[in-house]
């Protein structure tokens, strides 16, 4: 039996980025919030202190920061056709658990999106005609532009500290930069951290093309860095251990770090832990939700915390489906299109190619997780894709990102998977090579999409997410046009050897790490026919709950997608303080 | 375990690195060249390696798991043997720990078979996976070699892990392939490379081997002056066990 507990203002599910960003808003002006986390907190784990941070047994291969599949995992089936099998040990992508979410264990990659990923369908249709993008591929615009986003952009990146090197400063193009960046108002907070060896010799190769490297956008702090709020990041390292790890330097940006400390010591707010979200309460007449339904994972005792406003800030898939657990708005139907709730479900279509070069000493153990020179030439619509049978592209990096030797050790093509043969090629290659990668869009078709699983449930016994995703036509004609450019970019560098030049394939792969970009299940949009919360994130079905996260994406861009998730959620943030004042559609 | 049968560490790796060298006999003058030899390279395991006991693995299965990791790992100029680095004893304590009991994989029905794209789908912990592996890759060998896997000579045992990996190797009931893929190699791969704390790389053998450096990693000098650079710590690695 839920015991009830006294209603709150504002009750936010999931204590990760966008949990964070929101309630630094709304606490400074004086708005109460409750946020509920499902993990603990890592501030003085082992996870975050020398030496033990530094296992990459346990943080890395046994996933200690992830979520718990035993617990709670996802099921795949390939097409609508297949039956579902549950992901019984997941790997290829990581939802965190605990305080600053996969905010906490990521690599920090901060991009901002291109300028018309927020217009994507009009931008398409506009330049290649209305039939360019084809009938199973639901684009669509999401009701806000860029340029609403871009004070928001501003604000995180210096709450952040990113260091990088401006591109496009007020529309002027600046040498160094990246010459697609999206306008933006100044230059990075921080000067981009120390090249590697392998930035080096991509940035070399791409100019030979007359392509134009650039650096990563990072939030790996190169110096001790300040922030507005007065918090401070320390200075990065170089170890090598960012993403699936703690920042025992603090010099990693998250929300563990810049915004949690602040907000515990700011009146009227307030972190439970070991708090699982079992439930967002919905009244259906009065088309509101009234509070969520918790299990406090200390106790064993379930509560129902009421709450005036909801926002479900969780993570891309817990997103949508404690919408389709608590009956709220419509699932999708892949065959009518009708209903909103678990379409445009899209990952990544990443792929690369390795390189091998015995003169050149890589040492790829020197390393932070968002160090990285990029190529942005063929990424998005950043080309003509006229005489091309695929939308979307990728940026293209040479980013070592590190050298934890379970995981980082290439050897040759052909070289044999153990044996003296093996030892050789791992030990003579190790510090020797590098994965030149690419970064590529996915976009949304109407057979990928999630839905709640007929077969299988969590600890807690409800039904698990069902995920049917597979690479499709498109992404996968653009990850094979995209990857033979990588490939020109590593003959360049005329390597002792290089691995071979193949694209993204489906199937889609359980098995193998790509990257945690899940995005999708609860689009944002103009219409509510079309989309489950409008461009301000607000539910078409329940005006007092809000939904932010990579779930509101409607697409996928060739990019990480925390920057514009963290705008979004900034800007949330001033939504709800004029939703507090006065409670209306937005 | 008093009576399990274990090679001595030290002895195997000498002998086999003597063998390289082309050292007819053990003399004491063949020792020394030996000696000398094995400090150009990564330096020999510890002598204690034999001395820690299984949790696990019956001896007959500490026998196979033996063999499999000196076929993957044989004792020669980049290491001792897989025994010797404490491979055995890495896969055997993982086995008895949370990795071997399953904590972490979703364990509920109804179990189904599906592509490998799904990931290891059966019902078995993965201790238990590993040792019917075991048994059915000795039936396996018995019926197309004649002799349990330990006793096969070392170039047709690696010839038949290649077929198993392969999925080349049939077997009623265990799929070889995904047990040698899924389950062995990985833990193979972890015990030459995960930190020594867990039994395994041992003596740093593999960190020295490819060059990296371990512990404490703080290289925000390195990084400019190393940057293309051999790095000297490459060479003395340290592990967890040596800032605790």
């Amino acid at each position: 039996m839920a015991k009830k507990l006294p209603k709150r203002t504002v009750v936010i599910v999931g204590g990760g980025l966008c949990a964070g960003l929101i309630s630094r808003q709304l606490t400074a002006k004086g708005i109460e919030v409750l946020v509920l986390e499902r993990g603990g907190d890592h501030a003085n784990g082992a996870e975050a202190t020398l030496p033990n941070q530094r296992d990459e047994l346990r943080w890395d291969r046994r996933q200690g920061l992830m979520q718990n599949w035993q617990r709670e995992t996802y099921t795949l089936r390939h097409s609508r056709a297949d039956e579902s099998l549950p992901i019984r040990w997941m790997e290829a992508f990581l939802p965190g658990t605990g305080v600053g979410g996969a905010a906490s264990h990521w690599n920090g990659c901060a991009w901002r999106w291109s300028e018309y990923d927020p217009i994507l369908r009009t931008r398409y249709e506009t330049r290649y005609g209305k039939s360019a993008i084809p009938a199973d591929m639901p684009l669509q615009d999401w009701g806000t532009t860029y340029g609403e986003l871009e004070p928001y952009h501003d604000l995180f990146e210096r709450l952040f500290g990113l260091a990088g090197k401006a591109g496009n400063i007020q529309g002027t193009l600046q040498t160094g930069g990246n010459p697609f960046e999206a306008p933006r108002r100044g230059e990075y907070p921080q000067k981009p951290l120390e090249m590697s060896e392998a930035e080096i010799i991509f940035k070399q190769a791409a100019e030979s093309l007359g392509l134009r490297p650039f650096p990563q956008p990072a939030a790996n702090s190169p110096q001790s860095y300040l922030n507005p709020d007065g918090q401070r990041l320390g200075s990065c390292q170089y170890c090598g251990h960012c993403e699936r790890f703690v920042c025992e330097a603090h010099a990693k940006a998250t929300p563990d770090t810049l915004l949690y400390p602040m907000l515990r010591t700011r009146a009227g707010f307030e972190i439970r832990t070991h708090a699982h979200v079992l439930n967002v309460e919905y009244d259906r007449r009065a088309k509101r939700a009234t509070g969520v339904r918790y299990l406090d994972l200390n106790s064993g005792q379930e509560y129902e915390q009421p709450a005036d406003i909801v926002v479900m800030a969780a993570f891309t898939m817990t997103n949508t489906r404690l919408l389709l657990l608590g009956g709220i708005g419509e699932p999708y139907d892949p065959v009518t299109r009708r209903g909103g709730v678990g379409k445009n479900f899209c990952y990544q279509t990443s792929s690369g190619v390795g390189v091998f070069l015995k003169d050149r000493w890589i040492n790829p153990f020197l390393a932070s997780g968002a160090a990285g020179t990029v190529v942005d030439e063929f990424n998005n619509d950043n080309f003509d894709h006229s005489a091309l049978r695929f939308l979307g592209g990728a940026s293209i990096n040479a980013a070592v990102t590190n050298g934890r030797p379970i995981r980082t050790r290439a050897t040759p093509p052909g070289t044999p998977r153990w044996g003296t043969a093996w030892k050789k090629a791992t030990a003579d290659w190790y510090a020797h090579s590098f994965w030149v990668g690419a970064q590529g869009s996915c976009y949304p078709h109407r057979e990928n999409f999630l839905d709640l699983d007929p077969d299988y449930a969590d600890a807690y016994g409800r039904p698990l997410l069902r995920m049917t995703f597979d690479f499709r036509e498109n992404e996968v004609r653009m990850s094979d046009w995209v990857t033979r450019q990588v490939g020109e970019i590593c003959k360049a560098m005329s390597p002792d050897f290089m691995g071979p030049v193949a694209g993204r394939a489906a199937p889609f792969d359980t098995r193998q790490y790509q990257t945690t970009h899940v995005t999708g299940g609860t689009v944002m949009g103009a219409e509510p026919k079309s989309s489950v919360v409008s461009p301000h994130l607000q539910h078409w079905d329940a005006e007092n709950l809000f939904v932010v996260g990579a779930s509101v994406y409607p697409h996928n861009s060739g990019y990480n997608p925390t920057g514009p998730l963290a705008a979004l959620a900034l800007r949330l943030g001033d939504d709800l303080v004029r939703y507090v004042e006065r409670p209306r559609m937005l | 375990m008093a009576e399990q049968k274990q090679p001595s560490p030290r002895r195997t790796f000498l002998l086999q690195a003597a063998g390289l060298a082309g050292a007819g006999s053990l003399g004491s003058a063949g020792v020394a060249a030996v000696e000398t030899a094995a400090a150009a390279v990564p330096a020999p395991a510890p002598v204690q390696a034999a001395t820690i006991p299984y949790q696990s693995l019956s001896p007959a299965e500490a026998t196979f798991i033996e063999a499999l990791v000196d076929v993957l790992c044989p004792a020669d100029e980049h290491s001792p043997s897989g025994v010797d680095c404490g491979l055995a004893t890495y896969i055997d304590h993982q086995l008895a720990g949370a990795y071997g009991q399953g904590d972490g994989r979703y364990q509920r029905g109804p179990f189904r078979t599906g592509k490998p794209e799904f990931g290891l789908q059966v019902p078995l912990t993965p201790e238990q996976f590993c040792k019917a592996g075991i048994a059915a890759a000795n039936a396996a060998s018995i019926r197309d070699h004649g002799k349990p896997f330990d006793q096969l000579a070392p170039a047709v045992a690696d010839e038949f892990l290649k077929a198993v990996e392969a999925d080349r190797v049939r077997s009623d009931g265990v799929s070889l392939a995904l047990w040698f893929n899924e389950v062995i190699y990985r833990l193979f791969v972890e015990a030459c490379f995960a930190d020594p704390l867990y039994g395994g790389n041992r003596d740093v053998v593999f960190w020295k081997m490819i060059g990296y450096p371990g512990l404490p990693a703080a290289h925000a000098l390195d990084m400019v002056r190393y940057r293309g650079k051999p790095y000297p710590g490459a060479k003395n690695p340290k592990s967890i066990a040596d800032f605790t």
